[in-house]
This record gives structure tokens, C-alpha cells and sequence, in this order.
């Protein structure tokens, strides 16, 4: 079952603690680094974190997830493609 | 205090916490951070009579960085390992961070862990050796529900700071100064023996 970006969205606001964002105000296709949200480096590995802790997604190298954390949609296609393999 | 001065002083709360919106990376830091961040907030519209890389930041915690350390430790058998995020806040030295970064002030920093009063005496200092022109000087104290579990402290949650320039032309008369500095240290005694 495709996970809902609005779902993961409200995850990584409440994961990486984020203040004054809602899940609407993140588009789909928006970076999440740099420009787009502005998450570091430190949210990278939190974000790792949140994936085992909500979708039992287990990342051994950080590499492996550079492109699936390139925005909201990647990362939700990420955990479709890991849940259904 | 030597030939220094009182720019601005101030001193804030867990209830000025919860109500501040500094934006969106203020949630993610440590109580005692987020108490530093707010206490200099203030000071902004001075820190542009200075060079940025001539003010200091003098930190003094009174518990260290002992309430997020013993956060971390009780997330050690949290599903997908501990928070990377808390890591970075076990040192009682990341709130300078954060106010170096938020305020771009890249001058020298000392932090002590204890009662606050040597900070102004380094402050003072910093400003005598010419190391800076100013000086923040922040003192914390943070006592969390699960660190009262674990040291006879009560739960606290406060912060003072206060802004240090060089005395000179322009500057308000001694008065002001001395009123300033007594409103400082009387945050500070205030801090040390009340909850």
C-alpha cells in the first residue's frame, strides 16, 4: 500500500521537532535539504532514525538513503519500494 | 567590572519557551539552548555596533549539560537507536553554538559548568586583554523532572543574560550602568537559590 505523503510529512515535523510548519505547507517535490525544508545533516540521521521507528526500515549506510531523502516524495517512494521487496 | 559596560541585560523561563517562535529549528534544540537563545534575543539590534567577530560569548550551566545527558541515556533502548539530534545537545557548550549561529557572532567563547558568577569576571577580562570589543554572557540553569530523580536539585528552568561593551563616549552614565548590573546580579542570586 503507497504511503501517504501527508502521513510522512507529519512524521518528520514531529520526529525533528519542527516549529510553526504544517504538513500542508510542505510540497511533495520540495527539497528537503538545503534550499527546500533546510534540514542538516543531524536530521539526516534522525530521519534514519524515524524510518525504523515507524516503518521498521532499517539504513546501514547513509549513502544508501542520499537519494530517497531528496524530498518528500522520493523518501515516500523509498519506503513503498523497501516495504514491497 | 573594570572599564566595562551594561548594554542590556535580561531573563526568561520555561513559560517564555513555550511561547517564543524563533523559527523552525528552535524546537528540535535542548531546554537549556532554547533558554540561552531566548535570553540573548534581545540583544540583536546591539550586536550591529560591533564587529561580529570581535563579541564573545561567555556561558556559565549551573547543571551542565546533566538534564539532556540523562534524556539520552533513557532513550538508549528506544526503537531505531538513540536520538542523534539529543547527542548534539550533551554538551553544555552547544548553546553558544546555537547563539553563534543564529546571531553570526564568531568571536572567542568560553563555557563553564557551575554557578555563574566567574562569567562576568571573563567577560570583563575579554574586553581588558582586547580579545573582543563586547561580550554576551549567559548563565543557565536547568533542573529536568528525571534529572530531580537523580541529584538533590529541584526542577529549575531559567536563564539570564546580559550584554558587556566597553565603556566610553556615548555611553549612559554610571548609574544606568550599576543599576543594570544590579538587575543582573540580583537575576543571578535569584536563579542560584530559588527554584
Amino acid at each position: 500500500m503507497a504511503i501517504a505523503t501527508s502521513e510522512l510529512k507529519a512524521k518528520i515535523i514531529e520526529s525533528l521537532n519542527l516549529q510553526d510548519i504544517t504538513p500542508e505547507q510542505i510540497e511533495d517535490e520540495a527539497p528537503l535539504f538545503g534550499a527546500g525544508l533546510g534540514l542538516d545533516s543531524i536530521d539526516a540521521l534522525e530521519l534514519v532514525v524515524m524510518l525504523e521507528k515507524n516503518y521498521g526500515i532499517v539504513i546501514k549506510d547513509i549513502e544508501e538513503g542520499r537519494p530517497a531523502f531528496k524530498s518528500v516524495r522520493t523518501l515516500a517512494d523509498f519506503i513503498e519500494a523497501r516495504r514491497s521487496s | 567590572m573594570s572599564n566595562a559596560f551594561i548594554i542590556a541585560t535580561n531573563a526568561v523561563t520555561s513559560a517564555d519557551v513555550a511561547a517564543a517562535r524563533l523559527g523552525t529549528r528552535f524546537g528540535r534544540m535542548d531546554l537549556a539552548s532554547q533558554l540561552s537563545l531566548l535570553a540573548v534575543e534581545p540583544f540583536a539590534p546591539h550586536f550591529d555596533s560591533f564587529a561580529r567577530d570581535r563579541i564573545a560569548i561567555v556561558l556559565a550551566a549551573r547543571a551542565g549539560s546533566l538534564p539532556t545527558d540523562v534524556a539520552y541515556w533513557e532513550g538508549r533502548d528506544a526503537v531505531g537507536g538513540l536520538s542523534p539530534t539529543l547527542f548534539t545537545y550533551t554538551l553544555p557548550s552547544a548553546a553558544i553554538g546555537e547563539i553563534a549561529i543564529r546571531h553570526r557572532l564568531t568571536g572567542p567563547n568560553l563555557c563553564f559548568v557551575g554557578d555563574g558568577h566567574e562569567i562576568l569576571t571573563e567577560a570583563d577580562s575579554l574586553l581588558q586583554t582586547n580579545e573582543a570589543d563586547a561580550c554576551v554572557a549567559v548563565f543557565t540553569h536547568v533542573v529536568s523532572p528525571a534529572l530531580t530523580q537523580k541529584i538533590s536539585l529541584p526542577e529549575a528552568a531559567h536563564a539570564c543574560a546580559v550584554f558587556i561593551g566597553p565603556n566610553g563616549p556615548g555611553r549612559a552614565g554610571f548609574g544606568e550602568n550599576r543599576r543594570d548590573m544590579e538587575t543582573f546580579c540580583a537575576n543571578l542570586r535569584a536563579l542560584k537559590f530559588t527554584k
